[in-house]
């Protein structure tokens, strides 16, 4: 494997224009790591997290305007075009294991045929049965996986082909997004030793998913998000041990532990539509320490690893 | 007796044909289950997907029949006859999983909640509104009135699993199946759910039957657990000791996959302990024998539910300790 990556991210915005409404799926978002980290973006369904996997990817649809700045290796994303995104980068340094993907196989096909798809799409030149061998035996399968149709193998299995597939590049970040979602416990818990062991071997992994169980497995850096905005960034150490926004601690509150047995208070409310968010902190409906200055859009406090957006920590 | 539910050694197997009738391929999705819930108890049915925890709450309702065993519902069974039938279709109620799926999406709230009432004839008209309008401010969707007349795409997910919990609660229930209620809603709103609940449990003395694959939420709301694997119940008691000191090898492998928000997983490894499955047939012996890291030969045999104490079971010969 190559080295590890940096990716730094700079008041991007994202936003979707439907039928005359605006959504702001992405408001203003900073966070970066280093090499030798991995990220775990958190938060809940429609807080923008895909989005912003999206936005990286340069996958967006194309009712969506991007602004902002990502830069990967130092290299600016946004203001690369297309074809030379698609040539030197997409698959090849950056790739995407997106939700839901192990439905996404073709169930015509054979999965080497699939693989083989990929390699044809992306113009690799070098030995295709070789690449496609070691992609599948760094994920665990065996070759005989290589002659079965979708529909032949498991849950689990498919999965694992996803993440040869997102690696057959030799890419060095992977965005996984929801990566274990509708899986079992026990093969959940297997493609997470997976992930750890791809890690190990010098893959950088950005994990977007609303679970921080699974995100503390894997993340050096933690970004919670919620209504399209980074309320919380910083080491994961500081925001598991030491939580800040009123949002981050109600998350990890709300998690029932295996053996505790106190009774958690549930957070009341959902969170605001994307389509005309109201000004002022967007937590303010829900939160238990709401103030009056709250109505005010929160800055971005320091903290000691990287920031929190609330009023409580000015 | 103060049993809501008793279901004694029932069983039911799907039989896969061949295309010309050959070849069958049996699935044993309930091998003799036997559990029994009492009054303002919640009991969790914990296992993977294809364990069979569906099939065995189809089962209770009669939505399927079983091939042989018992299910008697405050000490009367359940037969086909149709008082039989009726007396547990009305005194037990479900909810599903998806509460996207499982609200139709073109009645109001109100008709939807009151829907059992007209199905069981219960009431005059307005005595079933103003009963679907008691529901409704039982599982906290304020302002009644308002939500009332609303559909199901106006609301939240969360919101959506209260109406599908209100219509479950509108007949007064004994029993409510609760299948993985939580799982497709966002952490956030789960504890709401979970607490809700509890609260109505505590106020009517409603016993659940709570079906999941999560051992945490079980563990919140649960008082007793079974663990099923392959349509066979391996271990069952008192959650809190069941979690806290498995005897069997599947649940510790359960509870090894577990990961729980703790900054020191990053640097751990994490291990489960089990084995990657090998061509064993399933149903020669213990089901659990081909993944078992703690094998060993007496397992060719199939171990049967043991006590182990006063209120726990485990089907395994090893036990671990």
């Amino acid at each position: 494997m190559k080295s590890m990556v940096t990716l730094s991210v700079n008041d991007l915005s994202v936003q979707y224009q439907s039928q005359g409404k605006k959504v702001q799926a992405v408001d203003h978002v900073t966070f970066s790591f280093d090499k030798n980290e991995s990220l775990g973006i958190a938060g809940e369904s429609g807080c923008g997290k895909s989005t912003l996997g999206l936005a990286i990817m340069k996958t967006l649809q194309e009712n969506a305007s991007v602004s902002g700045k990502i830069l990967f290796d130092g290299k600016s994303i946004l203001e690369t075009s297309d074809s030379e995104f698609t040539k030197d980068i997409r698959w090849k340094q950056i790739s995407m294991m997106f939700q839901g993907a192990m439905n996404s196989l073709d169930p015509v096909f054979t999965i080497k045929k699939q693989f083989e798809e990929i390699l044809k799409k992306h113009n690799f030149q070098g030995d295709k049965k070789q690449a496609i061998e070691l992609a599948i035996s760094s994920v665990g399968l065996s070759h005989p996986v290589l002659d079965k149709y979708p529909h032949e193998i498991s849950g689990g299995m498919k999965q694992r082909v996803i993440i040869a597939m997102a690696l057959i590049m030799t890419p060095r970040l992977v965005i996984a997004d929801e990566p274990t979602t509708a899986l079992d416990v026990l093969v959940q818990a297997q493609i997470m030793i997976l992930l750890k062991k791809l890690k190990k071997e010098g893959l950088s992994i950005i994990l977007i998913s609303h679970d921080l169980g699974i995100i503390s497995e894997i993340a050096e850096k933690v970004g919670i998000m919620y209504a399209g905005q980074i309320v919380e960034f910083g080491n994961m150490q500081e925001i598991y041990k030491n939580p800040k926004h009123p949002y981050t601690i109600a998350l990890l509150e709300s998690i029932p532990k295996l053996q505790e047995t106190k009774r958690i208070i549930p957070l009341k409310g959902n969170p605001p539509s994307l389509v005309n968010p109201p000004s002022g902190c967007r937590f303010y409906d829900r939160c238990p320490q709401a103030m009056e200055k709250c109505k005010k859009d929160p800055p971005k406090i320091k903290t000691e690893s990287g920031f929190v957006m609330c009023w409580l920590h000015e | 007796m103060d049993d809501v539910l008793a279901v004694n050694n029932l069983k039911k197997y799907f039989v896969k044909k061949g295309l010309v009738g050959t070849d069958k391929e049996i699935t044993r999705v309930a091998d003799g289950i036997s559990f029994s819930i009492k009054k303002a108890e919640t009991f969790v049915l914990a296992g993977e997907s294809g364990s069979g925890k569906t099939t065995i709450a189809r089962l209770i309702l009669r939505a399927l029949e079983p091939d042989s065993g018992t299910i008697s519902f405050e000490g009367q069974e359940i037969t086909n006859q149709n008082d039989n039938l009726k007396k547990i279709r009305l005194g037990c109620q479900m909810v599903h999983q998806d509460p996207y799926a499982s609200i139709n999406p073109r009645m109001t709230i109100l008709d939807i909640v009151k829907e059992p009432l007209e199905i069981h004839n219960i009431g005059t008209k307005e005595e079933r509104n103003s009963l679907a309008l008691q529901a409704l401010n039982q599982v906290k969707l304020e302002p009644v009135e308002d939500i009332a007349s609303k559909y199901p795409h106006m609301l939240s997910g969360g919101q959506r699993q209260r109406v599908a919990i209100a219509r479950a609660i509108v007949t007064n229930p004994r029993l409510v199946i609760a299948d993985e209620p939580v799982s497709m809603l966002d952490v956030s709103v789960r504890i709401g759910i979970l607490e809700l609940i509890k609260e109505l449990q505590e106020k009517h003395g409603i016993s659940f039957l709570y079906i999941t694959h999560d051992l945490s939420t079980a563990r919140y709301i649960g008082h007793r657990i079974a663990i099923l694997y392959l349509g066979k119940i391996v271990e069952t008691g008192p959650i809190t000791e069941v979690l806290s000191s498995p005897r069997h090898p599947y649940t510790q492998a359960l509870i090894d996959s577990i990961s729980e928000p703790d900054p020191d997983n990053l640097y751990k490894e994490k291990k489960i302990r089990i084995n990657e499955p090998s061509d064993v047939d399933t149903y020669q012996g213990c089901r659990f024998r081909a993944r078992c890291p703690y094998v060993i030969d007496k397992c060719m045999q199939e171990p049967d539910l043991e006590k182990i104490s006063e209120k726990r079971q485990v089907a395994c010969f090893v036990k671990i300790n």
